[in-house]
């Protein structure tokens, strides 16, 4: 498969990531964190078995009173990024915090869509695939996802 | 390369939940490979979250990639249940368990 060569999404400027993401790319960025917000106020079915994993595997008593505990510190900790990605998605830079928040986003999506496709490490892109759809974007979310961490590396100490 | 399964952890576990214990015996906190998580991701995250050096996540990540799990904090039981906290905040596949 041929991709069409695309600038990268975020590069670093001084104390700043400037986005170069098009209209279109900006609106579907927009448009799945408010799926993403609007999946996270629902109640939390099999898609999000990712979002809130098991801390005691072997002890299913202190892992319910883990669940309890940190439910929703995680779920206002991804709403917070998505609100975050909403109101800067028409940004020309970010902040390395915001970038931070739309890794949250980002990465938050792929394991949403991931456990809906039943992604394996063996899977290869077929493009004859009936869910070829949901698996380019899965795609797409990773490349932008491998382009933020690229980015946000020159932040760390 | 396989799809990452839930792992089997030691039966074993189950039989020492005194809280004498626990206070004692030190937690490690794990992280397991998954299909979905990119490598270089993770990566960033082990430097992110417990300012490891390049060399040391990504070591951590391969080990994770090619093992199956790796041991990426130890301590007392509120260090690693907040270390597994701040790893599901960033979405990675994380459990604790007592270092045996």
């Amino acid at each position: 498969m041929v991709r069409r060569r695309r600038p990268v999404a975020f590069a670093r400027l001084g104390d700043l990531v400037e986005v170069r993401l098009g209209d279109e790319e900006r609106d579907l960025v927009a448009n799945l964190a408010g799926q993403f917000r609007s999946l996270l106020t629902e109640d939390a079915g099999p898609d999000q078995r990712r979002l809130y994993p098991t801390a005691y595997p072997a002890d299913p008593e202190r892992d319910a009173d883990y669940a309890a505990l940190v439910h929703d510190d995680l779920l206002h900790f991804r709403l917070e990024a998505a609100d975050v990605v909403a109101s800067t998605v028409d940004n020309d830079t970010l902040e390395p915090g915001e970038l931070e928040q739309w890794m949250v986003v980002l990465n938050s999506l792929r394991l949403v869509l991931g456990t809906r496709l039943d992604i394996s490490e063996a899977d290869e892109f077929d493009p004859e695939a009936p869910d070829v759809a949901e698996r380019s974007l899965l795609l797409w979310l990773g490349l932008l996802l491998e382009e933020a961490v690229e980015a946000s590396l020159g932040f760390l100490r | 390369m396989t799809r990452a399964s839930m792992p089997d952890i030691d039966e074993r576990l189950d039989e020492d939940v005194g809280e004498d214990v626990d206070t004692d015996r030190p937690w490690i906190v794990l992280v397991w490979n998954d299909p979905i998580n990119l490598m270089s991701y993770v990566a960033f995250v082990f430097r992110k979250l417990f300012g490891y050096s390049r060399q040391k996540a990504d070591k951590l990540m391969l080990d994770v990639h090619h093992k199956g799990r790796a041991v990426v904090s130890s301590g007392t039981r509120e260090k690693a249940e907040m270390d597994v906290f701040r790893l599901h905040e960033h979405g990675l596949w994380a459990t604790m368990q007592h270092d045996d």
